[in-house]
């Protein structure tokens, strides 16, 4: 490809390939302070491609592929080439990894501990952690935490936090500009800006936690805190791992292992302050 | 005569006892079921190795759990058997 950047995030190395300069700029700009991968070799390859020869200067229109692809992925303006990037990183890590039990979930630590927020896509878990990250918590990734499948710590996958719409305000109002990257509007989710995260949880991206507290939140309703039984937290995470049925039995091991020894509990809440008042609350009397 | 039939657990298979489920996952299938009662109390009463019948299941169950008219009690243990039969997890001799 004409253009290449290698990025290690936690234990991941990607080597993303594009046909334009611009997508590979902006990443390297906000990736600044991550580590480069040491060897020639990568974990996966992205490739931000054009859908046609000629897409590549008119109407620039960006196919997303690498080591695994999705056939129906829609092409993707060259304005979200930011997000393209991103999008190819996650599905890579989706459909390739192997190493960890991936759940699709926002984690954030302290003292050694780590809080896992799992939900559906606006269910906050994602604003809640940047939050978290901003007020004395090492965040630790806001898409993806691995479960490591023999000592059972969590580790992180600090990515770029994808904010969205609301959150997108929320968030710039606490942390310095040059930690935002550029505003995607219209993209199929809404309006989206990334956030570079501490510089702690970079350095940080090797160090695991033990998983002590689960929560699945949610976004946009009265306050409430309830019980959520082992079975339903068990089908819920098979559901929120996109490698558990790969992994075989090593998966069934770390999942039924983190099931029955981190308590879990579904939040709602109307803003984040509420949020962050039940998680600090929930943290000190269950965690 | 399905009284004569007679079963044992597959070997394969590993469980988990969550607060309000049992999970066991299988290996030869790579699929993880979710059992509740009487489930996981039927493959706990089979043998890996020994063969048993319904019947005789039913007299070991009966000894910890009220099972009601034996007879009936009987059919739906052996239900219960043909149905884990067809998931792999329960072999008929």
């Amino acid at each position: 490809m004409r253009h290449q950047l290698s990025l290690t995030i936690g234990p991941a190395s990607f080597r993303i390939g594009s046909a334009w300069r611009q997508p590979l700029q902006q990443l390297a700009e906000l990736y600044e302070g991550y580590p480069r991968p040491s060897g020639e070799t990568a974990d996966f390859t992205v490739r931000l491609e054009p859908t046609a020869l000629l897409r590549k200067w008119f109407r620039p229109s960006i196919f997303i592929t690498g080591d695994h692809g999705l056939a129906d992925a829609a092409p993707m303006s060259l304005n979200h080439g930011l997000l393209a990037a991103e999008m190819g990183m996650n599905l890579q890590m989706a459909l390739g990894w192997r190493r960890h039990l991936l759940l699709h979930a926002s984690s954030v630590e302290k003292d050694g501990r780590a809080l896992v927020m799992t939900g559906e896509s606006g269910s906050g878990k994602s604003t809640l952690a940047a939050q978290l990250g901003e007020r004395g918590w090492r965040l630790m990734g806001d898409e993806f935490a691995l479960l490591d499948l023999v000592t059972g710590e969590l580790l992180p996958f600090p990515r770029l936090v994808s904010l969205k719409n609301g959150a997108i305000d929320v968030i710039a109002a606490e942390v310095s500009a040059d930690r935002m990257g550029p505003l995607l509007g219209n993209t199929a989710k809404g309006d989206i800006r990334h956030l570079v995260p501490r510089d702690d949880a970079v350095a940080r991206m090797r160090v695991g936690a033990r998983p002590a507290l689960l929560l699945f939140p949610r976004f946009g309703h009265a306050v409430d805190v309830r019980p959520v039984g082992q079975g339903e937290v068990f089908m819920r995470l098979t559901q929120a791992s996109t490698n558990y049925v790969a992994l075989g039995e090593a998966g069934f091991g770390a999942l039924t292992r983190f099931v029955k020894h981190v308590p879990a509990r579904a939040i709602d809440f109307p803003s984040g302050e509420d949020a962050i008042a039940m998680v600090e609350r929930l943290w000190e009397e269950l965690a | 005569m399905t009284a004569e039939r007679r079963y044992h657990r597959d070997k394969d298979a590993v469980a988990c006892v969550l607060e309000d489920i049992t999970l066991l996952y299988h290996r030869a299938s790579g699929q993880t079921h979710m059992m509740i009662s009487p489930v996981p109390e039927i493959l706990d009463a089979l043998d890996e190795e020994a063969d048993s019948t319904a019947a005789q299941l039913h007299a070991l169950l009966e000894r910890h759990y009220d099972l009601g008219e034996p007879e009936q009690a009987i059919a739906e243990i052996e239900a219960h058997l043909e149905s884990l039969t067809a998931l792999g997890l329960v072999c008929r001799s």
